[in-house]
């Protein structure tokens, strides 16, 4: 749904605005009303800036499931304990404090407060009160957590901190992995194996023998969490069954 | 701990792979350093084959009479190759630059000569001539010391390369010569004496407004004061075209420069320099009354299918050239971009306030100084 309503939208925007501006590229398809020629590299370009777009879009979504505050806390907690904590309370803070505006005027609609009819100055109104409500809670109930954690010992020497986190021999695989993937892709950048131009013509790195490891290899980097992942579902599917 | 082992394994082996096998394969002009050409001046065979496999662009250089001189050879030009002299003589004379090829023989293909002088030439133009006939065309650049680009296809043993004074025509009143449709012609390259031939018949009449040269001020779209004798410019919203008067001029655009400051080119666009800096030929093209350069820019790009992008500015009330042939400013160093001067004189407007006169001579010029290596002094 993410994909059909957003991406999609965004890969047709970018490829539609980058050519209205863009005008560079050898192959003129035709001429605007200015005068300025439509390239089909301009073309492309725009497709593929919004490819490039969407994908970071993607990249950061899979970090957010991904990376939990407890695993923030985890890495960086003892490198840099009060970054990493506002870090991971500010994260925190935009989904808690949209929750708790959303009780707070379902509360209201109760008593008749409806910000979803009225006259427009009632509606103001009432939202105000809602938003009034609202920042109250998060402001005392950023002090109260400050004072917990500080009733705590949070960031006083000596102090340790649970986590179910261990550094197993599999993770020695996986940080291998991950390193030669990361170094292999590095030395192919170097030689330019994954050479790509668009501006003024097309041209990019020959798909051979020579290049096709680099891409094989960054397939098998972008694919393995999915392996990972779709083993451990498989393994608790049959454990399922079995039971 | 086995898998380790192995993974440890695959990665050395990848690396030395990687490292070693493929070499750089993304399809790039390479620029190679300039070589200096043997005391026998001979360039041999596999030198060129070699430029040739890689699609490179070589220049070499050398010396003579204490005038330096290079080649410039495109890999993608080079056809046959056999050893090739590429020594040459140059004395300075009276009449210009006496230049004796110690080739006989054609090369085979297309080369750019670049003869760089330890003076600077007033004049804007040269011709290369032997025997009283034109036999190589000549563009003038250097910022301080003038450097000549001749592209030469045929060998000619012996020829003297001489400036040539600036002779326009709009110093002399013409009358008006209206064109039918049919005399609005294709356009086609032509020789100077054809053009010379063709601007005694024509004339037109004077009603353009010429500076005195009392202006002191900046004008509102932050134009410096026109100089004594040129044309004032005239605004777009004010031009009045008519399509009833078809008039011709004398349009060429050339990035000349561009092959004296290789080094300087965006990577990406060695590939789309000609290789001897013309990108239109002098052409006679087709215009209407009132038109101005850049109307006739627009309409001659499209004509001949070159690219070309402006954009409006209205601080100087003109379209900028930015980019011609997918050459834009900032390409070739921090002080590139495309000129364009009217029979001889760059004027200091922009190309949308000029409007141009029957017989006026039109180049298009890429800079990589300023103006400065364009004969164009008012800049910087």
């Amino acid at each position: 749904m993410f994909i059909l309503k957003f991406c999609l939208p965004s890969i047709l925007v970018t490829s539609f605005i980058n050519p209205a501006f863009n005008h560079e590229g050898q192959t003129i398809l035709i001429y605007f009303s200015n005068g300025n020629p439509l390239t089909l590299e301009s073309i492309l370009y725009g497709i593929s800036s919004g490819v490039m777009l969407v994908t970071i879009l993607l990249w950061f979504v899979s970090l957010n499931r991904v990376m939990t505050s407890d695993k923030f806390i985890y890495l960086f907690g003892k490198i840099i304990p009060s970054l990493s904590l506002v870090l991971s309370m500010s994260l925190r803070f935009v989904p808690r404090f949209k929750a708790h505006m959303f009780s707070v005027a379902e509360t209201q609609r109760c008593i008749g407060r409806d910000v979803s009819s009225g006259s427009l100055i009632s509606r103001t109104k009432t939202a105000i009160t809602i938003l009034s409500a609202s920042v109250t809670w998060a402001l005392e109930n950023a002090i109260e957590t400050a004072d917990s954690m500080k009733s705590r010992g949070y960031g006083l020497k000596g102090r340790t901190a649970f986590s179910i986190y261990r550094f197993e021999e599999r993770d020695v695989y996986a940080v291998i992995w991950f390193g030669f993937c990361g170094l292999f892709l590095l030395a192919g950048n170097i030689v330019s194996a994954f050479g790509f131009r668009y501006f003024p013509n097309i041209r990019y790195a020959a798909f051979d023998i020579t290049t096709i490891p680099f891409y094989c290899i960054y397939l098998g980097m972008c694919i393995t969490p999915f392996i990972i992942n779709a083993k451990e579902e498989l393994k608790w599917k049959a454990l399922y069954s079995k039971m | 701990m086995n898998m380790k082992r192995i993974f440890s394994l695959i990665l050395t082996i990848a690396l030395a792979f990687c490292f070693t096998s493929c070499k750089g394969n993304y399809a790039q002009t390479d620029l190679k350093k300039p070589m200096t050409i043997p005391e026998s001046g001979i360039i041999e065979k596999k030198i060129l084959d070699e430029i040739k496999k890689e699609n490179a662009i070589a220049v070499f250089e050398g010396n003579s009479n204490s005038i330096h001189y290079e080649w410039t050879i495109f890999g993608s030009d080079i056809k046959n190759t056999r050893d090739i002299n590429l020594s040459i003589e140059l004395t300075e004379t009276d009449n210009g630059i006496k230049t004796v090829m110690n080739e006989s023989s054609d090369f085979g293909f297309p080369l750019l000569l670049s003869i760089h002088l330890n003076e600077k030439w007033t004049e804007q133009n040269a011709s290369a001539y032997n025997d009283g006939k034109a036999v190589y065309s000549v563009s003038v650049t250097g910022s301080k010391t003038t450097i000549l680009n001749i592209p030469i296809d045929k060998v000619v043993s012996e020829f003297t390369i001489a400036p040539v004074t600036d002779s326009y025509s709009d110093s002399q009143p013409q009358t008006e010569k209206v064109y039918t449709e049919e005399d609005i012609i294709q356009t086609e390259t032509v020789t100077s004496a054809e053009r010379d031939e063709y601007l005694s018949g024509v004339n037109n009449s004077d009603n353009r407004i010429y500076s005195d040269g009392n202006a002191t001020d900046q004008d509102k779209y932050k134009t410096d004061p026109v100089p004594e004798g040129k044309p004032m410019p005239v605004e777009p919203e004010n031009q009045e075209i008519n399509d009833d008067k078809a008039f011709t001029c004398t349009f060429s655009i050339e990035c000349s420069t561009i092959l004296n400051n290789l080094n300087d080119l965006e990577a990406d666009k060695r590939e789309i320099v000609p290789s001897n800096g013309i990108i239109l030929s002098p052409t006679v093209v087709t215009f209407y009354e009132g038109e101005s350069v850049f109307d006739v820019l627009q309409r001659v790009c499209k004509k001949n299918n070159i690219h070309m992008e402006a954009s409006w500015t209205p601080v100087y009330n003109s379209a900028y050239v930015e980019g011609i042939n997918n050459l834009y400013e900032f390409d070739c160093g921090n002080l590139s971009g495309w000129m364009y001067c009217v029979d001889g004189w760059y004027p200091n407007y922009g190309c949308s306030r000029y409007q141009l006169k029957d017989g006026e001579t039109v180049e298009f010029r890429y800079t990589c100084d300023l103006g400065k290596d364009v004969s164009c002094d008012w800049m910087g």
